[in-house]
Order: structure tokens, then C-alpha cells, then sequence
């Protein structure tokens, strides 16, 4: 039926305005080994508990965030701008 | 017929006589009365057969939990299967018919299933009807479907609208009986913002059915006074034939609204019912609690119903259950329902009290058997007397009701509905609901609060803590004193032993206490395995009123407490929530928004077939009198393009304006190849991958300004593309300046493509647009004769000379009409993307059929465009990596048919001559086939391996789907003009 | 040759044949609104939003950070993107063709647009003067209350067809009309 995210610039939506990415990974800088690519392109951890996403606000302001949550509870632990996020590999 | 309509007790509108129908036959009944109560006042208590063993069935309650009074309400289009009579309001004119029946109610064939009955225990069917397994879908299912059922649907489309809305609220209080209503006042008076919901058609709950005196008044009249206080807040929102059936996440819970099932003629303007999202900051669960009926032989015959059933029958509608009517109790219920009974003049022959004592009140002149049970019942289509049983003595008491007291379940659904268990009390004798958390609490009876002034203290006292969490300033609240309240305390029995007759606790699936025996023998002793192997609880009520019998009687037989059992899963929907309710006005043309290019008109009246694009409508072909066919006018509009001109739609392509200083160095990073050194005026085309190496988009971009740049994007591609853009920036990038927006809507976008096309361009456009002043791959803004802006590239997708004019898109149909003017004399044609493809596939041109996530630019040919010395570009990394620059990967070649009446399609695979077709000898496959009008044959582009080696090679075009087999040539994959001289013309 | 250019409102064929009595629950579709993107680049934000506040006879609309419509039926749009031209740090685009605005009014504006839209537009959290983007009628617009029963919703031109008719359907228990106004 329905879930609610609060864009910290919008406010709260139902999740129809959103869609997801996938697990916030930094992307590595271009330099580093082959090793580290393929870890960022193809490996993922896909953990049970406490995740963070990326989520895209596409009907709202169409920025890109990081929803921290409970992927079994669905509790939300945060949402921020992912520009504010960290990066792997700087 | 006797009258069972009582004196003047209820709140029935005996001002409002109603007439309706059941199977044919006339009744009578009032405004206010449900289906049922209707019913039972013109003496019709058989009104449903029972799902596997036909036994016939009346009511065993006045509620949502009814699992036999299900009929067909409502006749054509706007029939209705199994509504519970219990709920349906009555109004006039109603059509109801009973269910799984045949050729009558009174008369059932399948009856003749009850006597099978020893033979049909729990597992029968997984049992008898295991092999041969063919025999399933064609023989046993359809005749298993036929014999066991319910009602049939009308297979007609729905004439009646559905919506969906939301809401908002501090407070949503889920119930309005005394918890749920002082709850909603306590908070109401606080300034909250407050929703009450109540299934019922009346609010009030049980106020409405009860005898006590509360603040001097009774409780109906008291739930009255309470609303009309609701009603005058504006803060407030009363929802009544509203029914919550779902929590979900984030404090969201769904409902559905009955707007218009009581009404006899709909208003086409409103719904028939509206689907709510209620997002509440805080709600309170004031659902009450559901009486268990008791679990002894025969007692599913009609006339058997709980207690508090009778008592709402007989208090809120002014209907006695039957003339004589006996109670079975093991609580003070039974008592009170006797005393209501006797208070309104009727017979009550019997208490039959599975306690020893108890304090309870008995009624003057009423009999009372402690320590007794009721051991079996006779009568057939109604009760007829019980079979009581005391110390070993079996006594027949005659009656035609029985009033049945099992102790109180708290409806707790809701809050089970995310994971949470309910959990056993062994001082309440139920399970009580879960903690889920601070914002939804449970409150009243369905807390556990069994009394009348208990409830309205806890709804008040819980609103009144939540308000304040809410940082309302909430007063407490006077609760008024209660007088003449019973107690409703109980010592549970789940079973009386010994029966003759099947005892039942799922009535609405039969299933007795001997499938739970079996089933526990059988080995299916997990709860949800006993569930599943004898359906308790799988019928549509969801085992409301048998699910706790079974959970008991389940730990009874394994000597253990319930708690020891468990329940099963609680999932939405509480009760069954109608499909139309759940579309909403997504349905047939309705089901998705439509995407309407800005020369939809255009396209329209000039003749042209639409083809759904996405959302988009757009145009495929524009048929001409005398064509036969689809391929007749795509055949022509190619041939026009070749020698002529034509113009097509292009609006839908995705449209991006990039601005900045750092947006030349985002898109050399975004796109594969080179874009740093594109000049101003100059478009691009340019090749997107994934981060692993694959192609994600192609399209072009061109320069307008030093830091403003607009991208074309396939149409599919147009939001992935923005998205991945923004995410780029945003989160790879953002040091860079560069700022996107789209204006894919902007824009009216045609592509003039032909020989023809400057000649007829240049007599709308002002601008010079010579080859010197206006080469291939301009593009730049440019004005129209008249003086509208427009911007104009000069790009291909046919390779034809060809340029695509964008306009405002306001003025898009009125520059079309002015170019298919201009071009009149010079034979200009409007095309569709039908035709846009078959040009495409002639020269060669790659879309998402080619860019399908499993190609690199090298393997479409495009391997030179890699830019591998820029020091980054998204996919950069991985497109090295072994296994993109492997000799054996697919590479895109062309097709021919050897002999060139023969065709193939789009998807077939391709094979060596001679080879058989198996996964390993598999050679690539067809992506793309169409009929060339230039070449006179089809021909294709295809993935084959290694493919650029084997020019002239002859190769199997296989295709398993359609059994066919043809040769055909590999060739490059460029069958119009491979030199590019068009377009440099 | 010189052309005569018909311009044409996207929802032509959808209010033709309309009574023109407004009910009390009215939508207007503005036949020429100005609208424009503006964009302001990075460290920008706060001079280029308060350049725009500075601009007379315009509304301005969040989107985004730094993402706003600006939107003016009185200004034409050649006046618009001069006057926003002077604005320092921003990229401004006209967008005029390519959204439409709808102007909803009505004692029970509120209830129609809940069946839109899934935001609270109650006015303790949605007052007068708030906008945003969001989903209305599955399509991605920019909302907002221009007074307290009046809503105003840039829609994209080419879902405009489509939300229209959803807000209609949805205004029809309220005898909600449409027609076109000039501002």
C-alpha cells in the first residue's frame, strides 16, 4: 500500500515518488587497483538489517540520497543529500 | 411466517419501512436493520450452505467476522459475491440470493456431501485426488471448483467508479465503540487533527447493542450525544462504513470506504467506494474483541449464534433470534443476553453454565444448569432443542435459538500485521496484542479492558498521552459513571467432548475438531501446517471467530498451553477488499497515465495509426486510401523519404540542457568518447556505457553555448538517462558546476529527412542553411520566417540528408502543417516510426533492440569512439577488462535471405549449415528485421560471433518459436549508402 | 514568405465545448503563463534566490536546492527572460511551452486534491506561499497554494491531457468545472 521517506528537501513522501538504487557505495577513484573495480561494479552484501541505499527523489527535488534504514523493520535511521556522503578510495 | 420484530426496542427507523428480496421472495424491514437482522425478522434463519459438506447454515454473528450468512447481493453487472448479510445495510429495493446451492436453499444436491462427510476429513483431496497428475487441471480441480464454492461473479465489467485518496492525521482512532469514541473526543477537544473510523454503518460499536446506563442515559443515546460533540469539531473527521484493513509501514494504514453499497441507485458522480491511505502521526486500535462461539456437536445448525449476537439482534435491531431461545455460557454473557432477552419479552428456556457457580445475575423464571453442556442439537434446516448434558445426564431442551457464550477474543489483527505476534495471556484466556511501538497502541476491550467504564477511561487516558507526545495541551477527560454493567469474565472451555455430531470450529470451511485430531495424528502439528492441511481459518473470514478454538483445542490435544502454539501469520486485508476499490481509476484506458506529443494533433489529422511507446502515444504509419496494409504505407513512406522527403514526429526523444563551466568536462566523463573539444554550433553523436563496459544510451549532444549544451536521449532511455546524469553529478562529481534540466516538453521536435529536405526547410527557415553555412551536424538556434524561435540540427537517423527543426511546442502542429505545405510540390510525406525504422535498419543505425546491456561499443562497431586516454569516462575501467576484447564475442552484421522471397524475424538464433541447434553451437541471434522497400527484400541486423570476419559467409537463420529455418548471408550490417555521401550532400 | 503561426494550448481539445459558469469548485488552465527554469550554480544559491524574490510580478516556485520555476501570467516571456538574464550564477531556460499551469479553486479543493496528490496540504504544514514538486495523478509536478483554497500545479505538457482529466474525474463529487483564463 504505502511507505513514507522524508527527503530532507521535500519532506515526507510515499515511496511511489522514489526509486532505488542499491547499496550507497562510493565510486572508486579511477586510479586504484582492478581489484577494487570489480568489487564496486559487480559485489554487493546484500545484508539482512541495517542498509544504506541509494534512493532517488525522481518525482520530488531529483536529488540523489542515502536512506540509512532497516531493510527487515523498515525502520528509517536517517536520509541524506548522497553529495554529503562519503566516497571510497580518496 | 412468523414476526420476530420486537415491540419497539431498537434503533431501528421503524418510520422507514424498506422491501427487499431474498431468492425471489419479498420481505420487509426497516431503515437501519443489516441484511440479516431483515431476515431474522421475517423468520428466515437459514440463509447460507456451508463450503464443502452444503450443510445448511444461518448466522452466528452481527458482524464483519459472519463465515455462513454470505449472499449475492445486487443483480446484472453490479451483482456482488459473498457479502456477509451481517454487514450488508439495508436498503430499498435490495436483491439478495443465497450461495453454493443447487437447484434451492432449502433443497442442495450437494448435501449429499454431509453424509459423505466421515469420508471427506482434513487432507481428503490431497489424499484421493494425488495421480495421475494430468488428471488435475481437466478433471478433478473443475469439478472440485463446481461442488465446492462460493458465490459466482458477475462476468461483466463494473459500471461503477472507484477512487483512491489520502489522509492525514495527529490521531486516527480505529473504532467507535466507548474506547474508540472517547479517545477521538479526548484528542478532538485538544485541537488534534483526528480521523474515527468505523466499519459500521452506525457509529457507536457495542454501545449500540448494549443495556447498561451510562451517565444517566443509555448507550446508545450516550454514543449519540458523544458523536454530535465529534461532529461540531472541525478538527475532527468522522468515517464511518469505513473498514481499516491494513497497516503497513511508516504509520500508513489502509481503509476502504463504502461510499455508495447502501444505496439503490449509485450516483454516477461519487464511487462506489473509496480506497484511503491514512498516513497518522499516532493511531489507537479500539477494535473491541470478538465473542467466541463454543465448540460442541451440531453446533453450526441455524439458530446457534454467539450471545452478543443475539443481544445486538435484539437490542440494536429490535429482532429476537427465535422464539425460544437457550444461552451456553461459560461467562457472564450468557447472562446478560438472557436478561436482555427477558427484559424484551422473550422465552429464554434454559442457561446452560459450563461453570459451577458464578456470580452472575440470573433473570427471574430463568432456568439455570451449572456445570452442564450442550452436547448435540437437533433440527434440520433450523434448531429445533439441544441435547444438554449434567453429571452424566443427557436432558432435551426444545428452542429455536441458542445463544452461545465462549469468552472474548481482543481484535488485535491490525497490529500483527508487520511481523508482531500477539501473545498469550493466561489471566485474560486470549491472546492480547503485541507491543509495536509508541505510536500505535491498542486501547479498550481490544487491550484486553473488559467493562464498559474501563474502556472509556483507557481511550480517553491513552488519547489523552498521545495528544500531549503530540504537544497538544489534552485535558483529562470526565468519564461518566456506568451503572447496570456486567461482567463479562469467563472460564474458557475449547471444547465439549464426546459429540456425536461434528463439532465445528471453522464453520465456514467445516472443519471440526476431528480434522484437528487428525491432522495433529497426520503429523501436521506446526500450527501453520495444521492450518494449511485442514483449511481452518483459509475461508474468507480468515478464521475470526475459529482461529483461537483451534489454537486452544490444538494445545489441548498436545497437552500444552496456547502459548506453546502460536498463531499463524496475520496479513492485510482484515476483511476482503473489492479489486475496483484497489485500481481506482487506474483501470482500461485509465490504467497508466498517457504521454501526448505536442503533435499528437498533427499526426492525428493527417491520418496516422498510434503505437504505445512507454507512456507514449506515438504516430506508427499514416495509412492512405487504397493501402491494404500497415507494410504498404511503410513501404511507401520509406521510398518517399529515399527519393523525396518526409517529415516525422521526433518530439518524444529525450531532451536535457546542460549548463556550466564544468559541463564539457561532466560529459567528456559521462559519454565514451571524446566531447571536450566539441565547437559551439556542432552536434555530436555519442556513445553512453555502464560502469561495466556496456552500452547504456546513445544519442546525440550538442554544443549552444560555451557552457550550455542540450542532449537528445532515446526516447525509452529519456528518465534513466536524467536520472543517471543527475547521479553523476551528484554523487560522483559534484565539484563539477554543471546543472541539468529537461525540456523534453518543450520542444515540438520534427526530423525533415530526404533529399528534398533543405529545399522545403529553408522556405520556413530565415537562417542560411546552405552545406557551407549549415554542414552536417550543426546545430543552432535559428529563427522562422515570421520570427519564432526554433533551434535546428542537422542530423540523421535515415541517412538521408536530413535536419531536425524543435519549436516551441504550442507552435509545433502549426510548423508541421507549414512545412508539409512547403513541401507540397516537392512530394513531402509525414512518416512514422514504423518507416523511421526500417530506415534506421537500411543504414544500419543501432537502437535499444542493438544496446540490449550485453554490448560493447566494438561489438556494434563503434569500438574506435572509445576514448581510452581520457584519464576517466564512466565504464572506462571495466571495458579493458578480458572478456570485452575477447575475437569470439557478438559482433553486429547484416542479414540477407539467400533467396530473397524468404523471410525471417527478429529474435531467431543463428546456426553453422549443418548444425544442429543446441545452446553450444549457438552462432548469436537477430535483433532487428524489417522489410527493405529500397532493397525489395528483408533484411537484418544481427549479433554474431566474430561476426566481422564472416562476410559472405552463408549461415541458418533459426527460429524454434515459429518452426522455421532460413539462409541467409552475413553481410555489414550498412544497406543504404555505406559511404555517407547523402549525408554530406 | 512569412508565417502566421497559430500557437495552440495543450488542452485544447480537452476544455472545448465547456460551460463557461465557474462552480464553486473551479479549475483554470492559463492560456500564456511564462515559465522558466532557473538553476543556480554551485555557491550561488542564496544570491540567485533572493534575485528572483527581488523580481516583481513573478511567483517563484521551489523545486529543488537551487532549482526553481518562476512563473508570471502577467509578464510575457521575452520581459521574463531578460529580466531573469541579469541574474548572476543562474542558468534560466524557458519552459513556457513545455509545462502548463492549472489554477484549482474551491471550498473543497482540499478533498479533490487528496485523491491527486500524497501530500498534507493542510495549511498548518502546507501554508499559503509553499511549493514543491511531487507526484499528482502519477506525474511528477510542481504544486502550490497560492491562497488558502487555491492551488496552482505546473504539469508537463505532454502529461497535461492526462492530469487534467484525472483531476476532473476527481473533482466530479464536487461539481468541479474547467475553463481557460487569461491570468
Amino acid at each position: 500500500m504505502a511507505s513514507l521517506i522524508t527527503c530532507p528537501h521535500c519532506g515526507t513522501r510515499p515511496k511511489e515518488e522514489f526509486s532505488i538504487r542499491g547499496t550507497a557505495l562510493g565510486r572508486p577513484h579511477p586510479a586504484v587497483s582492478e581489484e577494487d573495480w570489480h568489487r564496486y561494479v559487480y559485489l554487493r552484501d546484500n545484508p539482512k538489517g541495517r542498509y544504506q541505499e541509494y534512493w532517488h527523489h525522481a518525482a520530488g527535488c531529483r536529488r540523489w540520497l542515502v536512506v540509512d534504514r532497516d531493510n527487515v523493520t523498515h525502520d528509517v535511521f536517517g536520509v541524506t543529500d548522497a553529495a554529503t556522503f562519503g566516497r571510497v578510495g580518496e | 411466517m412468523t414476526s420476530y420484530r420486537l415491540g419497539n426496542a431498537g434503533s431501528v427507523n421503524r418510520g422507514q419501512p424498506l422491501t427487499f428480496t431474498f431468492d425471489g421472495k419479498n420481505y420487509k424491514g426497516f431503515e437501519g436493520d443489516t441484511l440479516a437482522s431483515g431476515l431474522l425478522a421475517n423468520d428466515q434463519m437459514l440463509m447460507g450452505r456451508s463450503f464443502k459438506y452444503h450443510r445448511p447454515r444461518g448466522p452466528v454473528t452481527a458482524g464483519s467476522s459472519e463465515p455462513n450468512a454470505l449472499m449475492t447481493i445486487g443483480t446484472g453487472a453490479r451483482s456482488e459475491p459473498n457479502v456477509r448479510a451481517t454487514v450488508a445495510e439495508l436498503y430499498n429495493g435490495l436483491t439478495a440470493v443465497s450461495q453454493n446451492r443447487w437447484p434451492s436453499l432449502t433443497f442442495d444436491v450437494g448435501a449429499v456431501n454431509g453424509l459423505l462427510s466421515p469420508m471427506l476429513g482434513a487432507g481428503f483431496y490431497y489424499k484421493t485426488f494425488m495421480w495421475p497428475a494430468a488428471l488435475w487441471e481437466k478433471l478433478y480441480e473443475p469439478v472440485i471448483r463446481r461442488a465446492a464454492g462460493l458465490g459466482k461473479l458477475a462476468m461483466q465489467a463494473d459500471p461503477d467508479r472507484y477512487e483512491k485518496s489520502w489522509a492525514h492525521c495527529d490521531l486516527l482512532v480505529i473504532g467507535s465503540g466507548p474506547t474508540g469514541l472517547m479517545a477521538a473526543l479526548a484528542a478532538g477537544r485538544a485541537g488534534a487533527r483526528v480521523i474515527l473510523v468505523d466499519e459500521g454503518f452506525r457509529l457507536g460499536g457495542s454501545l449500540l447493542s448494549e443495556s447498561a446506563s451510562i451517565g444517566g442515559v443509555s448507550p446508545a443515546d450516550f454514543a449519540a450525544a458523544m458523536i454530535e460533540e465529534l461532529e461540531a469539531l472541525p478538527n475532527v473527521t468522522l468515517m464511518p462504513r469505513t473498514t481499516v484493513f491494513g497497516w503497513y509501514d511508516d504509520m500508513v494504514f489502509g481503509a476502504v470506504e463504502r461510499v455508495q453499497k447502501h444505496v439503490g441507485t449509485p450516483s454516477p458522480d461519487l464511487p462506489m467506494e473509496r480506497l484511503w491511505r491514512i498516513a497518522a502521526k499516532r493511531a489507537i486500535l479500539a477494535t473491541g474483541s470478538e465473542e467466541r462461539p463454543l465448540v460442541f456437536g451440531g453446533n453450526d445448525k441455524p439458530g446457534v449464534m454467539t450471545a452478543s449476537a443475539v443481544r445486538t439482534y435484539a437490542n440494536r435491531y429490535g429482532v429476537a433470534a427465535g422464539g425460544k431461545i437457550a444461552v451456553f455460557t461459560n461467562g457472564g454473557s450468557g447472562y446478560r443476553t438472557a436478561a436482555d432477552l427477558v427484559a424484551a419479552g422473550v422465552d429464554v428456556t434454559a442457561i446452560i453454565d459450563a461453570r459451577a457457580q458464578s456470580a452472575d445475575a440470573v433473570p427471574d423464571n430463568v432456568r439455570v444448569i451449572r456445570n452442564g453442556a450442550v452436547v448435540s442439537t437437533k433440527g434440520r434446516k433450523r434448531l429445533e432443542a439441544l441435547i444438554a448434558e449434567r453429571s452424566g445426564f443427557q436432558e432435551q431442551i426444545a428452542c429455536d435459538a441458542l445463544a452461545m457464550a465462549g469468552g472474548w477474543s481482543p481484535i488485535v489483527h491490525l497490529m500483527c500485521q508487520r511481523g508482531a505476534k500477539p501473545v498469550w495471556s493466561d489471566e485474560a484466556q486470549a491472546f492480547l496484542a503485541p507491543d509495536v511501538g509508541a505510536a500505535f497502541i491498542a486501547a479498550g476491550s481490544a487491550a484486553g479492558q473488559d467493562r464498559i467504564s474501563a474502556c472509556l477511561k483507557d481511550g480517553a487516558t491513552k488519547a489523552v498521552a498521545l495528544a500531549r507526545e503530540l504537544g497538544f495541551a489534552a485535558y483529562e477527560m470526565n468519564i461518566p459513571e456506568v451503572e447496570g454493567e456486567y461482567d463479562p469474565a469467563f472460564a474458557p472451555i475449547w471444547y465439549v467432548p464426546g459429540a456425536r455430531d461434528k463439532a465445528f470450529v471453522d464453520f465456514q470451511n467445516d472443519v471440526a475438531v476431528s480434522d484437528l485430531g487428525l491432522a495433529q495424528r497426520e503429523g501436521f502439528r506446526h500450527i501453520e501446517h495444521t492450518k494449511r492441511y485442514t483449511t481452518a481459518g483459509m475461508a474468507t473470514d480468515q478464521g475470526k471467530l475459529g482461529n483461537v478454538a483451534t489454537i486452544g483445542i490444538v494445545a489441548g490435544m498436545r497437552g500444552v498451553s496456547p502459548a506453546a502454539i502460536g498463531t499463524t501469520t496475520f496479513r492485510p486485508f482484515y476483511t476482503p477488499v473489492s479489486f475496483g476499490a484497489l485500481a481506482g481509476t487506474s483501470r482500461s484506458e485509465h490504467a497508466a497515465p498517457v504521454r501526448t506529443s505536442p503533435l499528437h494533433d498533427w499526426a492525428k489529422k493527417n491520418g496516422a495509426t498510434f503505437v504505445e511507446a512507454g507512456l507514449w502515444h506515438r504516430s506508427a504509419w499514416f495509412p492512405r486510401e487504397g493501402e491494404k496494409g500497415w507494410r504498404d504505407s511503410v513501404d511507401r513512406e520509406v521510398k518517399n523519404v529515399r527519393r523525396n522527403a518526409g517529415l516525422c514526429d521526433v518530439s518524444t526523444l529525450g531532451k536535457i540542457e546542460i549548463f556550466g563551466k564544468g559541463a564539457a568536462e561532466f560529459l567528456n566523463r559521462i559519454y565514451c568518447n571524446n566531447f571536450l573539444k566539441l565547437p559551439v554550433g556542432k552536434a555530436r553523436y555519442g556513445l553512453m556505457l555502464r560502469e561495466d563496459g556496456m552500452i547504456f544510451d546513445d544519442g546525440t549532444t550538442s554544443r549552444l553555448s560555451e557552457t550550455h549544451y542540450v542532449m537528445t536521449t532515446t526516447t525509452a532511455y529519456a528518465a534513466e538517462v536524467m536520472s543517471h546524469l543527475e547521479f553523476a553529478s551528484q554523487t560522483f562529481w559534484p565539484e563539477l558546476d554543471v546543472r541539468f534540466v529537461s525540456s523534453t516538453d518543450q520542444w515540438a521536435q520534427m526530423s525533415l529527412a530526404g533529399p528534398k529536405a533543405r529545399a522545403i526547410i529553408s522556405r520556413v527557415v530565415e537562417d542560411d542553411i546552405s552545406d557551407a553555412a549549415f554542414p552536417y551536424l550543426a546545430a543552432k538556434p535559428v529563427t522562422l520566417r515570421g520570427g519564432l524561435k526554433a533551434r535546428l540540427f542537422r542530423i540523421s537517423f535515415s541517412g538521408e540528408l536530413a535536419f531536425e527543426l524543435a519549436v516551441p511546442a504550442g507552435y509545433g502542429e502549426a510548423v508541421a502543417d507549414a512545412l508539409m505545405e512547403a513541401g507540397k510540390d516537392e512530394g513531402i510525406c509525414a512518416y512514422g516510426v514504423e518507416a523511421l525504422n526500417v530506415l534506421r535498419i537500411e543504414k544500419g543505425f543501432i537502437t535499444h533492440n542493438e544496446i540490449d546491456g550485453r554490448t560493447t561499443p566494438d561489438d556494434l562497431g563503434y569500438g574506435r569512439m572509445l576514448a581510452m586516454q581520457k584519464a576517466d569516462f564512466i565504464g572506462k575501467r571495466q571495458s579493458s577488462r578480458f572478456g570485452l576484447t575477447a575475437a569470439d564475442r557478438m559482433q553486429l552484421v547484416g542479414l540477407k535471405p539467400v533467396e530473397v522471397d524468404k523471410e525471417f524475424m527478429a529474435g531467431a538464433h543463428l546456426l553453422k549449415e549443418g548444425a544442429t541447434p543446441s545452446m553450444a553451437n549457438d552462432q548469436g541471434w537477430v535483433s532487428s528485421v524489417c522489410h527493405s522497400p529500397t532493397l525489395g527484400h528483408v533484411i537484418g541486423l544481427a549479433m554474431l560471433k566474430s561476426g566481422r570476419e564472416r562476410y559472405g559467409e552463408k549461415i541458418v537463420v533459426w527460429d524454434g518459436l515459429r518452426g522455421k529455418e532460413v539462409a541467409a548471408a552475413v553481410c555489414p550490417p550498412v544497406f543504404a549508402d555505406p559511404d555517407n555521401r547523402k549525408l554530406q550532400e | 514568405m512569412s508565417l502566421t503561426l497559430f500557437h495552440q494550448h495543450v488542452l485544447e481539445d480537452h476544455l472545448s465545448g465547456f460551460e463557461a459558469k465557474a462552480n464553486p469548485n473551479h479549475l483554470a488552465a492559463i492560456r500564456r503563463p511564462a515559465i522558466f527554469s532557473v538553476l543556480a550554480h554551485r555557491g550561488h544559491e542564496v544570491f540567485v534566490k533572493s534575485g528572483l524574490a527581488s523580481i516583481e510580478g513573478v511567483q517563484v516556485r521551489d523545486c529543488a536546492p537551487g532549482e526553481w520555476l518562476v512563473v508570471s501570467t502577467g509578464l510575457g516571456a521575452v520581459v521574463m527572460e531578460n529580466t531573469l538574464a541579469e541574474i548572476a550564477g543562474a542558468s534560466v531556460i524557458d519552459q513556457s511551452d513545455g509545462r502548463a499551469l492549472l489554477r484549482i479553486h474551491g471550498p473543497n479543493v482540499r478533498r479533490i486534491l487528496a485523491k491527486c496528490v500524497a501530500v498534507d496540504l493542510h495549511p498548518d504544514g502546507f501554508a499559503v506561499g509553499t511549493s514543491t514538486n511531487m507526484l499528482c495523478c502519477h506525474v511528477a509536478v510542481n504544486l502550490a497554494r497560492s491562497g488558502g483554497d487555491t492551488f496552482e500545479i505546473v504539469v508537463p505538457r505532454s502529461f497535461c491531457g492526462s492530469v487534467f482529466e484525472e483531476i476532473m474525474e476527481m473533482g466530479r463529487e464536487f461539481a468541479l468545472t474547467a475553463a481557460f483564463a487569461d491570468s
